[in-house]
């Protein structure tokens, strides 16, 4: 994953392109601890999206942005409380809090785990180094992080670290052990790997300090999460740096069973049954007990005795058992929200995520089945179909208001998205959307070509109506009915037959999404991996048209991240998208920028751009809608719910 | 020649029948490209190595598996090793092959047990029971209680069943605790379910054979003979009639312990999650665990084989007209 892609509905990632939102999560909490309780990403059975929506502060009925104001912190408008208690003093230890997921995570071996659900697992019995906290304020937990100019950032540890079992304290030589040996070594391909290149100089400076030198400055670097790194004792990684020997540190049983994680988490790892569930013990040594600069809560946290995470695959059991009282938190999908906020014993919160639901058009060759040409390849073309999908309508019918309408990539709620929207061009609302205003363009587009009108439907040069297929995830309701949203609106509006077809993710991936690697990548210009193998002639095993199998990820904290997804050439472009605009250079500026000032107008720029390009279908962003016990208290309705896990608890 | 020698060659047999079925698979493994040495090329590449340090690392992937070994070597390896139950390392759940299948069993066995035992008592005795009451409505009741069961899908009434009991009345717990003792009211109570809605969907088939087979003895000379002795009704049913009646039945049977072990379990198994045998090996496929996949097809060659040998000796055990001898 370079710049790790991070995609919503996956199963299967054998590469590792979800890191940076694993880190997300890990970072700003907003699934981590919520909206991924059975919700139906991960590996294994459920793929797809949470189903979930978003954006209203306490009643679900109506149309969202009511996240605009407080999504990234802020107000509580549920009056829900976050950390302490409700009472201002600090809660009692005692009892267990569980909850449900949908599968077993892979591997809970830090350095491998590019699984957003395992790393929430991980993320119980160790901490990151940083979060951050409503507001988008740095929440430092391991290691604090300071520059000058930005292209040399320092990172101070706090000096009550310890690891497990003989490993002893937690020095700057660990991390920096684990950059230098592991992230940029060829043989270890680690998760990380991606988000430490060469050009990356890290070295300690004393014994709690090290400092990372960028090749270019970077105001926002520690919102990339790149220099997120779980504390590793350089005397277990050793042996197999000394061997180079990647499947033994793969298969080490100490990283699997997080024994080295010492003081650094809040809970430790109990037991584990890999089928069905995992259970935690509260560690009674947190460092954050007695660390400085951090809230009162935290010091006795954590505040239950017992973690407990059960693995039930079959959404209608998880629900059963958040409705029986047997768990404390569940995702509940948007057509269930009202029923469980009914119920005495659970509340339902709207946590807003940074995925979005996107019609994903194939640009490559095995793309645009229905006759000569790839007319998906066109500007205009693409923005006639922007027209052709009725976005308020697809947030109140198919996500009962619990989402956002996406213009361009970012969700509004976000501090990045232009305050003046004047240059966003908002296909599928008001003027651009309808029978008129997806014709015009589609004529426009098709001029040159021996495609056309007749009848109110488009022709292919051979007279046949167009016909394209539209693949979204099996088993998953709420996407299955988006799908068949689009099929219709593109049917009235823009006079294509869309064939509707359900598919597994795993099976999506591998087949149509990823590419062929090439027998000879040299041969062409580029040839990145298997989620771009190289130009538009070089293809996946099946042809496809249409996808809103996948999300992806628009970093709302820190959108340069997202360039990957606008490059011809970078490591994931799948869909084969050339950007009519100057993509690569306009990212280039926003990731040297030195200022946030100076990050804006770059950011309008970039957002403007890709709301005109449309470079696949933007529909929605969805919330996660996560139910918990009505005593919990905890969670919130911010980007940033679950940063102080730690010290949730239960009231009464 | 008695039955000791069958035995004996019947049990050799089954061991090269293995044999033949594992080596037919290793030849396949061979032939096949290993994916994960395609993938540390892959990795390499994507890290801006250059194509000599990709080849490189898919070396240096293919010594860490030891597959530049020589053929035979490898062959002897991999046949050593399935045998001794080494059965390579299963990368979705990040723990060997052995312990994810011994562990799965374990949670499987707890409920195809009691399950396949009531089937194998109870079906039967039904199916004699409505043989003996033929076209009563005690009869009618056994047969519209067969195809009830047959007729509606598992996880179906798992489902329901789990909502009624579950989550209206609370009586047992909706998700399924691996925690407690095998031996507990609390595992009692949460299999209780799940072993019911398997013994009405599997008895049918038993119950509606073991009627019509033992329909036909019901009016046998022996049978008659019996009567006229005075034997008692009991006796001529168990002993006379349930005798000829379980030849064919036991085929039946032991596909269906066999069938407990894939297909019908899995959709239990999801609904009520027990985390055995029937997810594992549908995970596995799904995710392309390979090791598991042959883990699997190992563990079910063994299976079969010894069940097709415990199939055949019952055979011989139950029908003293079935001959060994020129075998």
């Amino acid at each position: 994953m370079s710049q790790g892609p991070a995609r919503r509905g996956d199963e299967k990632h054998k590469r590792i392109d979800r890191r940076s939102w694993l880190k997300a999560i890990g970072v700003a909490g907003a699934a981590g601890l919520a909206g991924c309780s059975g919700g139906s990403n991960g590996s294994g059975g459920g793929n797809g999206t949470d189903q979930s929506g978003g954006g209203n502060g306490s009643n679900g009925s109506q149309p969202s942005n009511a996240t605009n104001g407080s999504a990234l912190g802020g107000g509580n408008e549920s009056g829900n409380q976050s950390g302490g208690t409700s009472s201002g003093g600090v809660p009692e230890v005692g009892g267990t809090y569980s909850t449900v997921v949908s599968s077993s995570p892979e591997t809970l071996n830090p350095l491998y785990n590019t699984e957003d659900g395992a790393g929430d697992l991980i993320g119980y019995a160790l901490d990151y180094p940083y979060g951050f906290k409503p507001g988008t304020e740095y929440f430092q937990q391991l290691y604090d992080m300071t520059t000058d100019k930005g292209n040399v950032w320092v990172a101070k540890l706090r000096e009550n670290l310890e690891f497990g079992g003989d490993y002893g304290e937690v020095t700057a030589e660990d991390f920096v052990y684990q950059v230098t040996q592991l992230h940029q070594s060829e043989w270890a391909a680690t998760a990380d790997a991606s988000s430490w290149p060469s050009e990356v100089n890290v070295e300690a400076t004393g014994d709690y300090e090290f400092q990372i030198e960028l090749p270019n400055p970077n105001a926002l670097y520690p919102e990339t999460y790149d220099p997120l790194l779980y504390p590793i004792p350089k005397e277990l990684m050793q042996p197999y740096v000394e061997e180079q020997n990647a499947d033994g540190l793969r298969k080490e049983q100490e990283l699997l069973g997080l024994g080295f994680a010492g003081n650094m988490g809040a809970y430790t790892l109990d037991s584990r049954n890999r089928s069905s569930s995992l259970t935690f013990k509260r560690n009674e040594n947190y460092y954050l007990r007695d660390a400085e600069g951090v809230p009162e809560q935290f010091s006795k946290a954590p505040y239950f005795d017992t973690l407990e995470v059960q693995i039930v695959q079959e959404e209608q059991s998880r629900l059963a058992a958040l409705e029986a009282g047997e768990t404390d938190s569940a995702a509940v999908p948007p057509n269930r929200v009202s029923k469980f906020r009914n119920l005495e014993r659970t509340d339902v919160y709207v946590i807003p995520q940074p995925y979005n639901e996107v019609c994903v058009y194939n640009m490559r060759d095995n793309g645009w089945n229905a006759g000569p040409g790839n007319l998906f390849r066109k500007k205009k073309f693409r923005q006639g179909l922007g027209c052709a999908v009725n976005k308020q309508r697809l947030v109140k019918g198919v996500f009962r208001g619990f989402a956002d309408v996406e213009y361009t990539w970012q969700p509004q709620w976000s501090k990045w998205y232009p305050d003046d929207t004047s240059n966003i061009m908002e296909f599928g609302t008001g003027d651009l959307y309808g029978p008129e205003a997806t014709q015009s363009r589609i004529k426009e587009a098709i001029s040159d070509t021996d495609y056309g009108y007749s009848g109110g439907m488009l022709k292919n040069p051979s007279g046949e109506t167009v016909n394209l297929t539209l693949y979204h995830s099996a088993g998953q309701p709420t996407e299955r009915s988006m799908a068949d949203f689009i099929a219709q609106e593109f049917k009235q509006n823009a006079g294509i037959n869309v064939s509707v077809s359900a598919i597994q993710g795993a099976q999506f991936s591998r087949e149509y999404w990823q590419q062929q690697i090439p027998d000879n990548p040299d041969q062409y210009e580029w040839s990145a991996g298997a989620n771009n193998a190289g130009p538009r002639e070089v293809t996946s095993a099946n042809p496809w048209d249409m996808s809103v199998v996948f999300g992806l990820n628009t970093y709302p904290l820190n959108p340069t991240t997202a360039n990957v997804f606008f490059q011809k050439d970078s490591a994931y472009n799948p869909y084969g998208y050339y950007p009519s605009w100057n993509a690569s250079e306009l990212f280039e500026q926003a990731s040297s920028a030195t200022s946030e000032e100076e990050l804006q107008p770059i950011f309008n720029e970039i957002f403007a751009k890709i709301s005109e390009d449309q470079p696949m279908g933007m529909l929605a962003f969805p919330a996660a809608t996560t139910g918990y016990a009505t005593g919990i208290d905890g969670p919130q309705e911010n980007f940033f719910s679950g940063w102080d896990f730690s010290t949730w608890h239960r009231n009464g | 020649m008695g039955l000791g020698w069958y035995i004996t060659r019947r049990v050799g047999w089954s061991f090269i029948v293995t044999f033949i079925i594992v080596s037919i698979t290793w030849a396949l493994l061979a032939a096949a490209p290993n994916p994960e040495i395609a993938q540390a090329a892959t990795q390499v590449a994507l890290q801006g190595g250059d194509p000599a340090a990709a080849q490189e690392a898919a070396e240096r992937a293919r010594q860490l598996r030891g597959l530049d070994a020589p053929l035979y070597q490898r062959y002897i390896d991999y046949v050593t090793s399935v045998y001794t139950l080494d059965w390579g390392w299963s990368e979705t759940r990040s723990q060997p092959v052995i312990q994810a299948i011994l562990g799965a069993l374990y949670y499987t066995a707890q409920y195809s047990i009691p399950w396949t035992l009531l089937v194998i008592v109870i079906g039967p005795i039904v199916g004699l029971y409505s043989s003996a009451n033929q076209y009563s409505w005690k009869d009618h009741l056994a047969t519209g209680f067969a195809f009830f069961g047959y007729a509606i899908p598992n996880f179906f009434f798992g489902i329901i069943l789990l909502l009624i009991f579950g989550v209206e009345l609370g009586w047992i717990p909706v998700i399924y605790n691996t925690g407690v003792p095998v031996f507990s009211l609390e595992n009692a109570r949460q299999l209780a379910i799940p072993v019911f809605v398997l013994v009405t969907g599997s008895i049918g088939g038993i119950m509606r054979i073991s009627r019509n087979e033992s329909a036909a003895f019901m009016n046998a000379d022996f049978v008659k003979t019996a009567n006229a002795k005075g034997v008692s009704k009991l006796r001529i049913y168990a002993r006379h009639v349930l005798r000829p009646t379980m030849v064919p039945l036991s085929t039946t049977m032991v596909s269906q312990l066999l069938a407990l072990f894939t297909g019908s379990s899995l959709l239990v198994e999801i609904v009520f999650g027990i985390p055995g045998i029937g997810r594992l090996s549908y995970r596995a496929l799904i995710a392309q665990d390979t090791s598991v996949v042959l883990g699997f097809v190992l563990f079910f060659t063994f299976v079969a084989t010894i069940a097709n040998l415990v199939q055949d000796l019952t055979y011989t055990v139950l029908d003293p007209r079935i001959d060994f001898d020129d075998r």
